[in-house]
């Protein structure tokens, strides 16, 4: 059902908007980003330069593009849902060919002020247009094979050009967050478990044929693979960030070693330690009580929306809030679990935490449209 | 499914008996469908939303559990990182033919800062000023109150200066490991070692790379980790190599000439005893590139593999002993010398009239131009060509320097019949002096070709035949002959019977045509012992003159030969050759036997 069947008098217009919007998300929001601010001024050994200081600023415009985004009634972004997906598609498209090329992968594109990460834009507009298809699509023909046919197809679609680049991690995000997307629209649960069995059986005769005369792989594919899912094979090599990690958590303890006392970081031994491995500073320096207070914080910001998106009777509004959320909470619980070591390091930022442009810029955006879902909402 | 029709037929007849309106009916089934329709979804979504808060639970449980267990385990060092040097895989040394180190590694020590950790900057300015002098203390204090992050001071210290720095006790003052190349020797052998220097540097390590001759060819031997420990065997001998240098130096200041080049070379194996190259350098310390002027005078420059000279006289072997081979004439052949030989607009005159004829013996002796392009004539261009290829004067020599393509021989553009004959007695072709080694050594150790090398051989090079093993031995005798009684009798060293042949060629002026008249090459190639022949000594003095005279003296004879033979009779007994002395008939001695 669209805004249109709804009676929408009650929506607040003018500067008025500004009192619905979704405050605790506001300052939650702000929390962490401040987390963000230590623990960079911390890893810049006590200094606003060379990240703190450029880090606020972006969350300052962030914050101004986000009440702008929120002040514009969600219908327009509903019908602007198809414009953005394929202007993200065609950056996408354009990184291939013009992108600046970094550590190996060519993700960014150079607009002179700014590098601009495509992948980055691609998730949200992924979200929006999954959305905007549900909001369309009639709920009895949900599971319509055809119907389910589409989605795939607008999922993979970024996905082959994120993992083109090639950037692991996102592609996963993109896969992760489309799929929840669907099961949230309400596609039946046999096309998911389908899509799940098939992957477990296959991943496990891959390794059951592992030695025997059907061997699906080559050798040196097992040890990559071996690699890649248990670095500690490789303490100096390619386990050299998780080796690092842990000892900074452990010599964190509970309560950490004070603020701007953290060894591994100050000292060097972490690389990307203000990027992707920030959360390790954090854990160093505030212990195991200032990682759960971020956990925590982070997971309010999930509840808050979901508590949104749940009141919220427009189902473009509804779903694009849960998807935002789904995306965010994938990006930081990704995040966690390749810095502690569950899972194998394939480059996720901590989001509104880590040293980051488009990433946090991104993500205010999205955080605007949730709060533009909020405020618009039917009453 | 059983559907609900929206317009079932008993509730319309009875609304229309009510006098109702029966769309109504339509209307209000189509919202109670539709409400359950989304009552439906309402209750799918808040399932799912329960699945999915079931999930985020999950993830929040696991990573928390996961960080309390971390949080309380204790912090331990990976144990790879603790053991072992951080320096891994150091550079292969360099060593000569009997071990002797050439170049090696020094763990040194380079010295940064980092200004923000410094506690009083204006104190460790001033002791690092005082460390080290040629620091300016205001530009350092200057760097270290700026904005600057990161600073290089010094990239190698000494340990005392290590020591010293440390005691300053400034926590923003570091050090990092270091490898550094060290040539024990100083200026021995620089030409052929070339040297190193840093490719990428970080505060961890720096890489070493070498940038001139053995160190430079090689760089992928001696950077590759599996070979270390395995140093790479030079050729040289570290004792003759001094040796050569010393006396060459000597002669060169004697013989007031700019510059100097001596080679000597094991007749069958091609391997490089010794090969200098004045004036030198020190590869500790190499100084920098000319920007401006001729390369060839920069000390840099190795004259016996980089320098292409027209050689003069020494060529009129190969000449010879090719006429030999092909039958045209024997040693006691005679050939019309009466000059000038005119051949067009040219005019080949002699340095003195030696008659109207000499035997082909006595043209190497006295060293006839006329004799040998008469010689020359018979052979014709393309065989001649054909044979000094052979020898491998037509190309860059092979030996393993990075420098050996640029020294690459400069040839006639059209190798007409005046070529011919002046090529006959060196002009016209430009070699280097390894080139002239290498051609002699393939000459007279019985006619094979040999290649030169700098890398340790341990059997004899079985090369193309060039002359007949007869040719071989007459050239020898030839040679002998021209130190017995002819240009060379300063060349006489008691018993090592050295064989040689001078060559002293004008040279060519740099621009324009012609030939100066008082600056000229002056080279003995030398073999020795002549009758049992084992090592190739070329000598090139350039620009010499001997002035002990009434007028400057300026032919081989007079310069490059004396100086060969101090080198030979220095040399000699180092490489293990006992003087042959002459054995008298036992005159009244019975040697008697219980």
């Amino acid at each position: 059902m669209s805004y249109l069947e709804y009676n929408t008098k009650y929506v607040p217009t003018g500067f008025r908007k500004l009192l619905y919007l979704n405050w605790p998300v506001i300052m939650l929001l702000i929390a962490v980003a401040s987390f963000g601010f230590l623990m960079l001024f911390s890893v810049a050994g006590g200094s606003a330069q060379p990240w703190m200081e450029p880090q606020m600023e972006r969350f300052a415009v962030g914050l101004a593009l986000m009440l702008v985004v929120a002040m514009v009634p969600i219908w327009f972004w509903r019908n602007m849902s198809v414009v953005a997906y394929l202007v993200s598609i065609a950056l996408l498209v354009a990184v291939e060919f013009v992108g600046v090329e970094r550590n190996g992968s060519q993700r960014w594109l150079d607009l002179g002020f700014m590098d601009l990460q495509p992948s980055e834009m691609a998730k949200i507009t992924m979200v929006m247009i999954l959305a905007a298809y549900y909001d369309w699509l009639p709920a009895k023909k949900t599971s319509h094979p055809l119907y389910v046919l589409i989605p795939v197809f607008l999922i993979m679609l970024p996905t082959y050009f994120v993992l083109a680049q090639p950037d692991l991690g996102t592609s996963l995000l993109l896969v992760a967050g489309g799929g929840a997307m669907m099961f949230f629209a309400g596609v039946h649960w046999a096309y998911f478990a389908t899509v799940i069995l098939t992957g477990v059986s296959l991943v496990f005769a891959v390794f059951q044929s592992r030695g025997t005369p059907y061997q699906i792989l080559q050798d040196y594919q097992y040890r990559r693979i071996d690699t890649f899912l248990d670095p500690a094979n490789d303490p100096l090599g390619a386990g050299y960030h998780i080796t690092q990690a842990k000892i900074a958590f452990g010599s964190g303890g509970w309560t950490g070693r004070g603020f701007m006392q953290g060894t591994q970081s100050r000292l060097n031994f972490l690389p990307e330690k203000h990027t992707d491995f920030i959360f390790t500073t954090l854990a160093e320096e505030f212990g195991f009580l200032g990682a759960m207070g971020l956990l925590t914080l982070y997971l309010l910001i999930i509840l808050f929306c979901i508590v949104s998106a749940v009141n919220n009777r427009d189902r473009f509004a509804s779903l694009l809030t849960l998807g935002i959320a789904m995306t965010f909470f994938l990006f930081f619980a990704l995040n966690m679990a390749m810095v502690t070591g569950l899972a194998p390091v394939v480059g996720v930022p901590l989001p509104l935490v880590s040293y980051g442009g488009s990433a946090m810029l991104v993500l205010m955006v999205a955080f605007g449209l949730v709060q533009s879902a909020h405020v618009h909402r039917p009453r | 499914m059983i559907r609900t029709p929206l317009r079932p037929l008993a509730r319309v007849l009875e609304a229309r008996d009510n006098g109702d309106d029966p769309a109504l009916i339509e209307a209000e089934n189509k919202r109670l469908r539709h409400e359950a329709m989304r009552d439906k979804a309402r209750l799918r979504a808040e399932g799912r939303l329960l699945v999915l808060g079931a999930m985020f639970f999950c993830a929040f449980m696991t990573i928390g559990i996961r960080m309390g267990a971390l949080a309380s385990s204790e912090p331990e060092e990976p144990r790879a990182a603790v053991a072992g040097n951080p320096i891994i895989g150091q550079r292969s040394d360099i060593v000569d033919r009997n071990g002797r180190i050439l170049a090696t590694n020094l763990e040194t020590h380079s010295l940064y800062a980092h200004p923000q950790d410094m506690v009083d900057p204006e104190f460790a300015a001033a002791e690092l000023a005082h460390i080290f002098p040629e620091l300016d203390e205001e530009k350092l204090l200057a760097n270290f109150t700026g904005d600057r992050k990161f600073l290089w001071i010094r990239k190698q210290i000494s340990p005392e200066q290590l020591q010293a720095v440390h005691d300053i006790g400034s926590p923003g003052l570091l050090f990092g490991p270091r490898e550094m190349r060290l040539y024990p020797n100083g200026p021995i052998a620089a030409h052929i070692l070339g040297g190193a220097s840093y490719g990428r540097e970080g505060v961890a390590s720096a890489e070493v790379i070498g940038v001139a001759g053995v160190e430079r060819f090689f760089d992928a031997y001696l950077r590759d980790p599996a070979n270390e420990g395995a140093p790479l065997e030079l050729s040289i001998d570290l004792t003759v190599q001094a040796a050569s240098e010393q006396v060459l130096a000597g002669g060169m200041s004697i013989m007031n000439a700019k510059g100097a080049t001596s080679v000597l070379m094991n007749i069958d194996t091609g391997e490089i005893i010794s090969m200098v190259s004045l004036p030198d350098f020190d590869p500790n310390n190499r100084p920098p590139v000319l920007t401006t002027g001729d390369q060839s005078d920069s000390p840099l420059f190795n004259r016996a593999v980089q320098g292409v000279y027209e050689l003069g006289s020494v060529f009129k072997i190969f000449t010879i002993a090719q006429a030999m081979d092909l039958n045209l004439v024997n040693p006691e052949t005679l050939i019309d010398t009466t000059g000038p030989l005119t051949w067009g607009r040219f005019k080949i005159r002699d340095f003195r009239n030696y008659g109207p004829e000499l035997t082909t013996t006595d043209i190497i002796v006295k060293s006839s131009n006329v004799g040998t392009a008469r010689i020359a004539n018979m052979i014709g261009a393309d065989r001649q060509r054909e044979f000094l290829n052979s020898l491998g004067f037509l190309e860059p020599t092979t030996v393993e320097m990075v420098e050996a393509p640029t020294g690459k021989p400069l040839l006639p553009r059209n190798w007409s019949e005046i070529s011919t004959m002046t090529i006959s007695y060196g002009h016209g072709l430009s070699s280097s002096p390894l080139h002239l080694a290498a051609g002699y050594a393939s000459l007279l150790n019985g006619g094979t070709r040999v290649q030169p090398t700098l890398l340790r051989q341990d059997t004899v090079q079985t090369g193309d035949r060039v002359v007949r093993e007869a040719v071989s031995t007459r050239s020898r005798d030839m040679l002998r002959q021209v130190v017995e009684r002819g240009t060379a009798s300063f060349g006489e060293v008691a018993g090592y019977k050295v064989g040689g042949k001078t060559g002293t060629a004008d040279k060519p002026r740099e621009r324009g045509g012609g030939y100066y008249d008082d600056k000229v090459i002056a080279t003995f190639a030398s073999v020795f012992p002549a009758d049992d022949p084992q090592y190739v000594l070329i000598v090139t003095l350039d620009e010499p003159v001997e002035s002990s005279g009434d007028e400057p003296r300026r032919t081989a004879g007079w310069t490059a030969v004396p100086v060969a033979a101090e080198m030979i009779r220095r040399v000699a007994p180092l490489l293990g050759m006992r003087p042959e002395v002459e054995t008298l008939e036992p005159i009244g001695v019975t040697l008697t036997s219980n």
